[in-house]
């Protein structure tokens, strides 16, 4: 393949994964954790305060990379901002995360590079998340860079790659704290590979320098002290930065390491977001619910394993390295166990070793061009490629913009239901009231089913929040509301307190999540 | 002339500076800012995907009365819909005696406002409608307006026993029945002894969905002599 070439398809995969990730990005009412950071954001920009909250939030990377964002979009408070807005950050991450592909050259091979690209830039998954305000896609393309910086360590040994690397796993770091996992798998896949090749050393005698899986001798050996130093510097700074608020807040660093053993409690005891081991898996591989459509990557995953079989076959193509690719596979084998075996799960903690299923996927669908020099046989491999690529752009399609809030999407996670968002129409319905925007709203629901409300509300004056019908009801020092948002288990108890001066409706919250809403009467 | 005019003009802008505050003084009271509660953080809620019979709220239905003889009339009888290819199942999934709320059990007609019709085949004096939407899952389906007529095209002699559509959106009329949550008991509509061959009970979309779902619909009463 011409650079010419590799440079145009690789500029077409760069360019579907912008339109897939940006296009209607507010199609999907803002789910309980969206609308939760959204806030928590608010306060950032509207008085510029962050503290790095050890129960709750994840790190705060998220929350800075926003406030470019905010101020290009004019936004200067929490009433001025969209969901497109927030949602821009992650879908741009996510885009670019194709870019930083470019730093495994010489570990993949060129049509690797390229179908890893367009693989990420058509997946469901990936993009699903990408336009999710939330930390995971932030994650993953900081794990990227890592990766990337660390391969490139690996091959120039130069300063500059080891700073990059260390600032790279200090914005891991600062982005949310599972990120352990994925050092550990780091230093894991570093091990397994180190003993796989000293293993193959004994047994041939020697490193057979000029094979094209061997690096030169200079390289195998350790980084230098110096190196490593800085690289850990590097990491430590930039995660200090962020976490203490950019020395605002010299507590967020002991906040830090609190973070880390309330995750270790949260992956303890997972309570509803309990899952089985092979859950991840099972969405990937296949979905289907009653009446609707099949969801399954698994000509993703069939790509993967072809490709990682390729890689402890010492098949990395002609400019690639079977070593890259074997660490490559050994970390997404043992993060993919970590995250499987503990009890917690959500579906978007699959992200970061999914990555490295989209690296192999790329080895695999080289492989499959690779493997015959007969034209008749490459064809026969695109006429299997092709319609799986095109497979998954229509499942993102389906997934993220025909039906980004369907219960049957796999990708779909306790989200807000497009019935929540009648309700908000209802509210501002009533704001034509003589109050306007200054009517009193009182929202009595359990804090579980109180969010995405406060996001939904903000350009409200008047909404207070309380989680028992009792104590509102008794509040009577802000005036008559004019409307009164209620958990259903409270909307009977709340229905007879105020009498037949409003009116009753209900609308869903998530699936099983009914509100009810209460609109004084005209008078 | 003009220092007068200056005397004018400074007298008029301290008393135009003075006056939000004397104001304010006069009436000796401000704006009471009362601090309402914030929202409390919480993480991820529960994800349900899983059918779940449990009711989250209401209480259970008391008996009700009907007259000596009452029967269920419906079962097995033919039903018509307005969507006549549904989404998922079978029309007569409506009167076949199945209740259970797994997937297998319902019909689902399309969005927007639709209906089904059960033919008793001849009139009678009807006691009671028991309607199971869907009852896997705590829903609220909107614009329920459930009818019955004699004539099977219900044009003439219509009567209305329910009507929870308060805006006007099906055209039926406004209503004033309250809206309700589904729950394995099934919603109970009295028809106090109405006379009709046939029963028409129209919905438009639920809390979920924009889509229309029937278990079961039982029609009760007192079989024609």
């Amino acid at each position: 393949m011409t650079n010419k070439v590799f440079r145009g398809l690789f500029l077409c995969a760069v360019v579907g994964a912008l339109l897939f990730r940006f296009v209607r990005l507010d199609v999907r009412p803002m789910h309980h954790d969206e609308a939760n950071q959204a806030v928590k954001f608010g306060d950032l920009l509207e008085r510029g305060e962050y503290r790095f909250d050890p129960l709750d939030h994840h790190g705060p990377t998220l929350y800075y990379l926003t406030l470019p964002a905010a101020r290009a979009a004019g936004a200067r408070s929490l009433a001025g901002l969209g969901e497109a807005t927030l949602r821009a950050v992650p879908a741009l991450l996510g885009a670019g995360l194709l870019l930083l592909f470019l730093l495994f050259s010489g570990g993949l091979a060129k049509e690797a590079i390229l179908a890893a690209a367009a693989l990420a830039a058509v997946s469901p998954a990936l993009t699903y998340y990408s336009r999710f305000y939330i930390q995971e896609t932030l994650l993953v393309f900081f794990l990227a860079a890592l990766l990337g910086s660390g391969w490139r360590y690996a091959k120039r040994r130069s300063l500059a790659w080891a700073i990059s690397a260390g600032v790279s796993a200090g914005l891991m770091a600062a982005t949310k704290e599972t990120s352990l996992i994925l050092f550990a798998g780091l230093a894991a896949a570093f091990g397994m590979l180190s003993l796989v090749e000293s293993v193959r050393t004994r047994t041939r005698g020697v490193v057979t320098a000029g094979d094209a899986w061997v690096w030169r001798d200079t390289r195998t050996k350790l980084p230098p002290l110096f190196h490593f130093a800085l690289f850990l510097a590097a990491a430590a700074a930039t995660a200090a930065l962020f976490y203490t608020s950019f020395f605002q807040n010299p507590q967020g660093l002991a906040d830090a390491g609190r973070a880390i053993g309330a995750s270790f409690t949260r992956a303890g005891h997972p309570g509803v977001h309990a899952h089985p081991w092979y859950y991840y898996f099972q969405i990937l591989a296949y979905s289907r619910t009653a009446g609707g459509p099949v969801w399954s990557e698994a000509f993703l995953l069939f790509l993967a394993a072809a490709g990682g079989i390729a890689a402890l076959g010492h098949d990395a193509g002609r400019d690639g390295s079977p070593r890259f690719l074997r660490f490559i596979l050994f970390f997404t084998g043992v993060t993919a166990a970590a995250y499987s075996l503990i009890p917690y799960k959500t579906p978007w903690n699959l992200l970061p070793f999914y990555l490295g299923l989209v690296i192999l996927a790329g080895n695999g669908a080289a492989l499959l061009l690779r493997i015959s020099r007969f034209k008749l046989v490459k064809v026969l491999a695109l006429a299997v490629l092709v319609p799986g690529f095109a497979d998954l752009a229509l499942q993102n399609r389906r997934a993220s913009i025909e039906r980004p809030a369907d219960p049957a999407n796999p990708y779909v996670y306790a989200q807000t239901s497009p019935d929540f968002l009648r309700l908000v129409e209802a509210v501002e319905r009533a704001a034509a009231a003589p109050e306007k925007k200054d009517l009193l709203i009182k929202v009595i629901a359990p804090p579980e089913e109180t969010w995405p409300l406060p996001w939904y509300l903000r350009t409200f004056g008047r909404v207070g929040y309380w989680t028992s019908p009792g104590p509102a009801l008794a509040f009577t020092g802000a005036g008559e509301p004019a409307v009164i948002i209620s958990s259903a288990a409270f909307a009977d108890e709340v229905g007879a307190a105020l009498g037949d001066g409003y009116d009753q409706a209900f609308y869903g919250l998530r699936p099983e999540v009914v509100l009810s809403l209460f609109t004084r009467r005209p008078r | 002339m003009t220092k007068r005019f200056c005397w004018i003009a400074i007298a008029a802008f301290g008393l135009a500076a003075l006056a939000p505050a004397a104001a304010a003084q006069d009436a000796g009271k401000e704006i009471l800012k009362i601090a309402l509660p914030k929202p409390m953080f919480v993480g991820t809620p529960k994800n349900i995907r899983t059918p779940n019979l449990e009711t989250i709220t209401g209480k259970p239905r008391g008996p009700f009365m009907v007259p000596v003889g009452t029967a269920l009339l419906s079962l097995g009888k033919p039903v018509a819909s307005s969507d006549k290819e549904p989404v998922i199942g079978e029309i007569a999934f409506v009167t076949d005696g199945k209740k259970s709320g797994e997937d297998g059990y319902y019909v689902e007609l399309g969005p927007m406002l639709q209906w089904v019709q059960v033919d008793l085949g001849k009139p009678h004096e009807l006691q009671a409608i028991v309607a199971w939407h869907y009852h896997s899952q705590a829903r609220v389906y909107r614009d329920v307006v459930v009818q019955v007529s004699d004539d099977k095209d219900f044009i003439s002699g219509v009567t209305t026993v329910f009507n929870n559509d308060h805006d006007n959106t099906a055209g039926l009329g406004a209503g004033k029945d309250k809206e309700y949550i589904e729950t394995f008991d099934g919603k109970l509509f009295d028809l106090k002894g109405v006379k009709a061959r046939y029963v028409r009970l129209y919905s438009g979309g639920n809390t979920s969905n924009d889509m229309n779902h029937y278990v079961e619909v039982e029609v009760y009463g007192l079989p024609a002599k």
